[in-house]
Formats: C-alpha cells, sequence, structure tokens
C-alpha cells in the first residue's frame, strides 16, 4: 500500500462517515432543503472530490513528517554542538527526551513576539519574503519520496513522476529570489549587502550542484528518484562518483548556508545579514526552514548517491532513507561548528575556480561509466 | 600558503641598532645634540635615570626639534601626549620614545594659560593625530595645523574642557 | 553598487564594545574607513584627581576588562616612581606571576573573540573554557574574576594561598597542552590560513609612524618588548624570548600572540621557581612628594603607560593614562583600505580591541 491508497482509504473511510448525515438529513428534511443536502453528499462522495483531498492529506503528511524532522534536526544540532563544545546543550525542557521540546518552547516564545515591520521596509516585499521562501522550500519535498511508498508525486496507481529531480532542483533555485527581496526590502545596508552575496553566491553554486546531478542522472538514465534509487542497486553512486558526492555536499552547504558558506547572514560582519531586520516568527520561519532546506539538501544527497531507501530489510525504508539523510546532515553540522567562514571572494572563488572543474570531471567519469556499459538504465 | 609552527625567530626582524659615536653613551648624545641644535630654546635638560631623559622647550622650537628627534636621533615612536593643567600654565609632555638606542625622551613645552596653542607634530608622527585630538578634547589644547582637530572622545557639541581645574565635578 | 558609508557600530558583532567604525564601501571593498571612540568614555582621568592614591587602585582595574591586572598593576608602578618605594621582591614576583597569568587570561580572550569573528564557534568555546583554569587561580588568590584589585603601591594585596603555586604549574601544563591543540586547530584549517595570510598588511614603516605597539607591532617586524628591552618588575632575571614576525599580517599578529602565551607559561615556571621568601608589602607613605612618576608596561594589547603628577597632597594632581588601543585603533584606516568587508572583522579583530582602556 502506498501513501496514496493509504490516504484515499482514510478519505473514503471519512467521506462515508459524513455523508451519512448528509443523506439522513436529505431524507427526513423537506424537498427544498433536502435536495440541497444531497447534492453534497453526492459531490463528497464523487471521484474528484475525494481525489483532490487525497492528495492535500497527502501534502498534510509529508509537512507533518518534514516538521517533526526539522525539529529533530534542531535537536541533533543542539545536541551535536553541544557534544562539539563540551557542554549539554538543551536539556530542561522535556529532559526525558533528552530536552527535545526546548524548539516547541522556542517555537512558541516567537510566536508571541512581536513582528517589526521597520518604518521605511517596502513592506509588502519584507513579508511577502519569508512566504515564497518557506513555500519554495516545502516545495522541494514534494517530489522526494522516502520510500517508493511515501511520496506525493504520485498518480492513482503509485507511479512516480518521471521528472521529480528536475523540480526538486528547480523548487531549490527559487530561494535567492526571496531572500535578495527580503534583503532589499528591509531598507538596510547590511541586509541588502547580505541578500546581493546570498543571490551571487547561490546562482555560483547552483552549477556545480546541477552538473553533478546530471552524471547521476547519466548514470541512472532517469530523472525520476525511484528510478535513481533503483539504479543503485548494486552500487551506491557515491562509489564511482565520489567526487561528485564531494562537490553536492559542498554546494549543498553552500545553498543551504551554513558556516563555512553562510556569508549572507555573517554574523560577524553583517550583523545578521538579510535576516536582520525581521523579528518574531518570521524569524523564526527563516530559521526552521534554514534546517528545512538542510533536510531537503540531506534528503537529496541520499536519494542521489547513497542509495535512497536500500538497505537491509530489518528496518523499514522510510527509516533507512532518514538515518542516511540525518548522517549526511550530520556530516554538514560537524563541519559548520568547526570551521571558519571564508569570505566573499574566496568563495566565488572556490565555486568557480574548484568545484566546477572538478564537476565536470565528474560528469567525465560518469560519461566514461556509462560508455562503458557499467551502468545500465 | 606560509607554514604555521612555532615562531620563526627571524633575525631580519630586528630593529637595526643607529650607529653610536665611539664611546658616546647614547643618552648624552640625545642630550648634547639637543642643546647643539636647540641651545637658546631648551630650558632645562637632564638626565632622570636611566634610560629616562627630560628636555623642557620653548614652544617655537617644537616642531623643528621634533623633526630633528625623529629624522637624525632615531626617536620613531611617539608614546604619548599629556597635557597638564598647573595653577599658572599649561605644560605639554611628550613622550618619544626610540627603539634604537631603547631611550625614553621626556619633551616638555609650557603653555600660557591665556593662549594655549602649540604646533602639531602630527605631520611627524601619525601616531600624534589622536593623542592631540585627546588633549584639545579634554583639556582645550588647540594644536596649530592639525588635520582634523574635533573632539574625540566627548561629543562634538560639549562646551568645557573638562580636565582642566577650573572644571569642578 | 555605488559607495555608501556603513556604520559598523555602536552596536554591532564585530565591535566587542561599544565603538562605531565608519567604513565606506565599494561594492564589498573598502575604500575608506573612519573609527569613532568615545561612547565609553568615563573620565577615569578626572576621577582619578578627586581619589586618594589606594582609591584609585580598583578604579584602573575598571580601565580594560580583558587584563585588568595589568592596568592596576601599571598605576601601582608609577605611584611607587612618584613616591620611590621599593617593592619586596617576592612581591615582584607574584606580579609578575599573576601578570604572565593575565597576559594569558587575555590573550585566550583575544583568541575566544578572534575564533567567532571568523565565525568559529569551536575556538570561542574552547578558549573561554580554558581561560577559566586562569581565572579561577586568579580568584583564588585575589576573590574577584575580572576586576581583582590585587596589586598594591608597595607590593600586593596578600601572600600567595597555601598550594597556589603548585596550581599554577598545573595550569600551566594544562594551557600547553591546549595550545597545541589550538594551533593544530586554526592553523591545519585552510581556511583559518585564507582568511589570515596576507590581509591588514600593516608594514613596518606605517607601525612606527602611526605608534601602533604590542602584538601588532611586533608582527610588522618590530622586536620590541618592554619585558626584555626595558625590563621593569623582575624580568630581566626571567629567561623567555621576545615573540615577533616580519610579515605584518593578521596571520603574524595571530601567531605572535600564541607564540607569547608560549613564552608567558615558561616565564610563569621560572618565576615560581625562583621566588623567594618573605614580605610582600611595604608600607607607602600616604602623601606623595611633589614630582612627576611615570610607568610603562608591556600590556596585552601594547604599551600601557601612565603619567602622573604629584602635588603633595595624598591625591594626584593629574594622571594621563596612555592606551595602547587607543592609538592602534587610530591606525585602523591604513590597514583596512583595499580589502573586503568580510575582512574589517578579521583585522579589527587582531587588533585586540579593548573599549574600556581606549576610551577611558
Amino acid at each position: 500500500m502506498n501513501l496514496f491508497q493509504f490516504c484515499n482509504g482514510i478519505i473514503v473511510w471519512l467521506v462515508e462517515l459524513v455523508n451519512n448525515l448528509w443523506y439522513w438529513l436529505g431524507d427526513v428534511l423537506p424537498w427544498y432543503f433536502g435536495d440541497f443536502f444531497t447534492g453534497i453528499g453526492d459531490f463528497a462522495g464523487s471521484h474528484g472530490h475525494i481525489v483532490v483531498m487525497t492528495i492535500v492529506l497527502e501534502s498534510l503528511m509529508v509537512i507533518i513528517v518534514a516538521l517533526i524532522n526539522v525539529l529533530n534536526f534542531i535537536w541533533l544540532d543542539r545536541k551535536l554542538s553541544g557534544r562539539i563544545f563540551d557542554f549539554y546543550g538543551p536539556y530542561y525542557v522535556g529532559y526525558r527526551i533528552g530536552g527535545w521540546l526546548q524548539n516547541l518552547a522556542d517555537g512558541m516564545k516567537l510566536f508571541v513576539k512581536e513582528i517589526i515591520v521597520p518604518a521605511k521596509a517596502d513592506k509588502l516585499g519584507f513579508l511577502l519574503a519569508p512566504v515564497i521562501f518557506v513555500g519554495s522550500s516545502f516545495l522541494i519535498l514534494a517530489t522526494i519520496p522516502l520510500s517508493p511508498n511515501f511520496g506525493i508525486a504520485t498518480n492513482e496507481s503509485g507511479e512516480f513522476v518521471t521528472a521529480g529531480v528536475l523540480f526538486a532542483f528547480a523548487a531549490f533555485a527559487i530561494a535567492p529570489f526571496s531572500i535578495l527581496l527580503a534583503g532589499w526590502s528591509s531598507n538596510n545596508k547590511f541586509t541588502l549587502i547580505g541578500g546581493m552575496r546570498s543571490a551571487a553566491q547561490m546562482m555560483s553554486y547552483e552549477i556545480p550542484l546541477l552538473l553533478t546531478v546530471a552524471s547521476v542522472v547519466l548514470l541512472a538514465g532517469s530523472f525520476s528518484f525511484v528510478g535513481i534509487v533503483d539504479a543503485q542497486h548494486d552500487i551506491w553512486f557515491a562509489i564511482p562518483l565520489f567526487i561528485g558526492l564531494v562537490v553536492f555536499l559542498v554546494c549543498i552547504a553552500a545553498e543551504v548556508e551554513v558556516t563555512p558558506f553562510d556569508l549572507p547572514e555573517a554574523e560577524a560582519e553583517l550583523v545578521e545579514g538579510w535576516t536582520t531586520e525581521y523579528s518574531g516568527m518570521r524569524f523564526g520561519l527563516f530559521m526552521m526552514t534554514s534546517y528545512l532546506r538542510g533536510y531537503a539538501g540531506g534528503a537529496l544527497a541520499t536519494a542521489l548517491f547513497l542509495g535512497g531507501w536500500q538497505g537491509p530489510s530489518l528496518i523499514p525504508d522510510e527509516i533507512w532513507f532518514l538515518i542516511k539523510a540525518y548522517t549526511v546532515f550530520v556530516v554538514i553540522e560537524w563541519m559548520r561548528w568547526s570551521l571558519p567562514r571564508v569570505r566573499v571572494d574566496q568563495i566565488l572563488e572556490l565555486g568557480w575556480k574548484r568545484l566546477l572543474p572538478l564537476a565536470v570531471l565528474n560528469l567525465l567519469i560518469a560519461a566514461t561509466f556509462k560508455t562503458m556499459g557499467w551502468f545500465s538504465g | 600558503m606560509r607554514e604555521g609552527g612555532r615562531s620563526n625567530q627571524d633575525p631580519t626582524g630586528n630593529i637595526e641598532r643607529a650607529p653610536l659615536t665611539i664611546g658616546e653613551d647614547p643618552e648624552e648624545h640625545v642630550l648634547r645634540t639637543i642643546n647643539d641644535e636647540f641651545g637658546k630654546s631648551v630650558e632645562g635638560s637632564e638626565r632622570v635615570r636611566a634610560g629616562l631623559i627630560r628636555a623642557r622647550l620653548a614652544r617655537d622650537s617644537l616642531y623643528d626639534a621634533c623633526k630633528l628627534l625623529r629624522d637624525d636621533l632615531g626617536f620613531e615612536h611617539l608614546s604619548m601626549i599629556s597635557a597638564v593643567d598647573y595653577p599658572d600654565r599649561f605644560e605639554i609632555v611628550y613622550h618619544i620614545n626610540s627603539y634604537q638606542s631603547n631611550i625614553m625622551l621626556e619633551l616638555i613645552v609650557k603653555l600660557p594659560k591665556d593662549d594655549p596653542t602649540v604646533d602639531s607634530i602630527s605631520s611627524i608622527w601619525g601616531g600624534a593625530n589622536w593623542n592631540e585630538r585627546e588633549s584639545y578634547d579634554l583639556m582645550g589644547i588647540v594644536f596649530n595645523d592639525h588635520p582634523k582637530l574635533e573632539r574625540i572622545l566627548l561629543p562634538k557639541d560639549t562646551m568645557y574642557h573638562p580636565l582642566r581645574k577650573d572644571f569642578r565635578m | 553598487m555605488a559607495e555608501m558609508w556603513i556604520n559598523m557600530g555602536p552596536q554591532h558583532p564585530m565591535t566587542h564594545g561599544l565603538w562605531n567604525l565608519r567604513v565606506k564601501v565599494d561594492g564589498e571593498t573598502i575604500v575608506d574607513a573612519e573609527p569613532e571612540v568615545g561612547y565609553l568614555h568615563r573620565g577615569i582621568e578626572k576621577i582619578c584627581e578627586n581619589r586618594t592614591y589606594p582609591q584609585i587602585i580598583p578604579l584602573a582595574d575598571r580601565l580594560c576588562y580583558g587584563s585588568s591586572l595589568t592596568w592596576s598593576h601599571l598605576y601601582c608602578m608609577t605611584v611607587e616612581d612618584l613616591m620611590g618605594v621599593e617593592v619586596p621582591e617576592r612581591a615582584e614576583y607574584i606580579r609578575v606571576v599573576t601578570l604572565e597569568m593575565q597576559r594569558l587570561a587575555s590573550h585566550l580572550m583575544w583568541l575566544a573573540a578572534y575564533a567567532v569573528d571568523l565565525g568559529m564557534m569551536a575556538g570561542f568555546i574552547y578558549s573561554m573554557r580554558d581561560r577559566e583554569v586562569l581565572v579561577d587561580l586568579l580568584q583564588s588568590l585575589s576573590g574577584s574574576r575580572l576586576t581583582y584589585n590585587y596589586p598594591r603601591i608597595g607590593g600586593v594585596a596578600h601572600d600567595l594561598p597555601p598550594n597556589w603555586d603548585r596550581e599554577a604549574l598545573r595550569a600551566c601544563n594544562y594551557i600547553e597542552t591546549r595550545l597545541k591543540e589550538y594551533e593544530d586547530l586554526y592553523e591545519g584549517s585552510k581556511i583559518f590560513m585564507m582568511r589570515n595570510v596576507d590581509v591588514g598588511l600593516l608594514t613596518k614603516e606605517d607601525a612606527l609612524d602611526l605608534g601602533v605597539t604590542g602584538p601588532p607591532l611586533r608582527a610588522s617586524g618590530v622586536r620590541y618588548d618592554m619585558r626584555k628591552d626595558r625590563p621593569y618588575s623582575v624580568y630581566s632575571d626571567l629567561d623567555f624570548e621576545v615573540c615577533s614576525r616580519p610579515e605584518g599580517d593578521c596571520f603574524a599578529r595571530y601567531r605572535v600572540r600564541i607564540d607569547e602565551m608560549w613564552e608567558s607559561c615558561k616565564i610563569i615556571r621560572q618565576a615560581i621557581q625562583r621566588m623567594p621568601k618573605g614580605k610582600w608589602r611595604t608600607v607607602a607613605p600616604r602623601n606623595a612628594p611633589v614630582g612627576t612618576g611615570l610607568g610603562r608596561v608591556e600590556d596585552p594589547r601594547g604599551e600601557g603607560m601612565m603619567y602622573v603628577v604629584g602635588d603633595g597632597s595624598d591625591k594626584p594632581y593629574r594622571l594621563k593614562i596612555r592606551s595602547p588601543i587607543f592609538i592602534t585603533v587610530s591606525a585602523a584606516p591604513s590597514m583596512l583600505v583595499g580589502y573586503k568587508m568580510a575582512d574589517v572583522v578579521a583585522i579589527m579583530g587582531g587588533l585586540d580591541m579593548c573599549i574600556g582602556e581606549c576610551d577611558r
């Protein structure tokens, strides 16, 4: 049973439950009311309505899974940084589960804080930017399946869309726009510089990122995540395309803006970069979304290089996938907490002069493997 | 990429010690030169203790004396400019240090109460710039030809010079 | 992007205190810079004129939160010079030990701030944690953790607590093992080297002209350390090296400070071994004679200097304080121009700003 069938079952059951009410009302009421309720029941029971509601429920489940993962990630990040820095990390709020509830407490604190809009800010852009940022980041997750049975980008029989990778990276690339918008509309020099840096950095790291993805697609012969993961049945792409994995991780770290590459929000020189003027939950959304993008990056690396959900079948596919994604995230966070920040010219130099040639080399290796016929697909 | 590791005690990093006249003590050399060059305007010079000499100078010849001190006697470092408000006069004390001969020279210039102006030496030692601004700010000494004689520690609209003795707390 | 002025400060994570660096940037490149100080001006020099001589010691502590002991020690030295007080030898040795501990603590705090300036949280936490060892030792000696109020005119406040010297030696060993780790952590990181090497060049001529002192001067190739060249306490009896490097960039300044920490550990060991028994304090007169006193020490940040004028009463007629950072920050534009905005934090962090002593 895949996610669609599962949600479909729930929706059908719910609709039947509620339709009992509508049809009973239709029976007992006079005809001019009764036909109305019967009509509602007919509409609710129609195929189109059930499919739409199923998709909504599916999206909701994916979003909930993503948010729980984000909470886990923030908690893991804090605990891990605590271990690196020789302190405990979150401890008191929910001490029986290792301080896991601290994030919820922080979120509640952010919710009750005032959202301050600077007087001279461009209000529409200022308020719109977090929405675009969060929305586009959730879009990335739309096509990433946790297992062949857990994903929303399917048709009714559970076949995944064939262009899932393209869609995920297209959604990944929307963020620079919202960051630039946030930086510019805040009407602050620091946020403007942060937004500009972010745009320059993300654009220059898109190219090696997509080149490594192209090498994976070349080897797998498919644009769909399921196809790519199936192609890694014998050997993970991380082994033939090790250079690609390294380039991919560096690029993901730059896209997610963690410390060696967190120039857009470099707190030492740019106060807080493009998020300087944001307060309350709008800042909280930015922060949460950066972890969400970290989760998306880990999931992409898992699906593209680390064999996705494949593993010994002792534990479910979804858990395998998450374990691998968490591992990638831990590696990125480890890097984050122990390295200093690079400079803006150095980061562009690294992107164009080091990562781009490496990505091209990686593509060459992939093409070689493909022509040798070692990978079919 | 440069190597890390423990410090390279590079001998070229050392300062060149100035050649001395044979047999002459560097402190006496400095005192003699000042007295020879600015005999009329030197109002007194003494050796306070080893490594510290003191000279009193008329304010007209301050700039030339400082130029001589830096160019010929090797006083590369202006440590401190202190302005003191005595009941009958202002005194500006320049502590000038020579890394080469390891001498500190205390150069004292007397200024009258009604006209506390003196030539700026910030074109000789760049480090004098902020020192002089501070003396202007807190004591009200005016330095002629200073590139930017503004208040530095106090707000720009302060009406008084707080370190003067007539400013009561 | 057109050129624009940016106020980095007074409330800015880069400033480590309360000052304002106005930079004019063309895109990301700095074309002009102008430091503004004075936000923390407390008028200490004026307050001192209304306090008796011993009352000023805690005030001198407040000059710098990073290395308060150096300043109270400098004040006591200056007044001893004015009054002609002889300090017992044991007190001198205790002073040297505490001064070097203060130097270690101050440099560790600098290292912590420098690491977080460069975005390296691990360095911050580690340095602050190791500074704790020294702060605890100084606390057991003086009773407080930040402003110690420990030196007195004519000696120190109390003798060492029992077993304190053994603890100090253990702290030295600990700090030395940690220093090795820092060297690996920082210099092993290629990003750290990229951010530091050839950044913020200060030539020897500029450094001399602008009156820069301390580690920045020594990093520019002038090997001058007052502890060696004009020894003030019992430094002439101790064996240590003056650390200098010829390059004059941020990495050289970092390296000079790390080397100074090694030397400080060496000095503490020797001073504890040679420390004689005896008195630790003499009674100083209440009133100072008419005259002037001058004190100079090698502060962790540069050349600290005080000039005191006595008028025969029990209060100083004038006390002038030379702050090394006040002069060093005036040299900042010559280091900043031409580098990127991100280098501002590396360069200014490498100078070890301490606004308490700068604004006085």
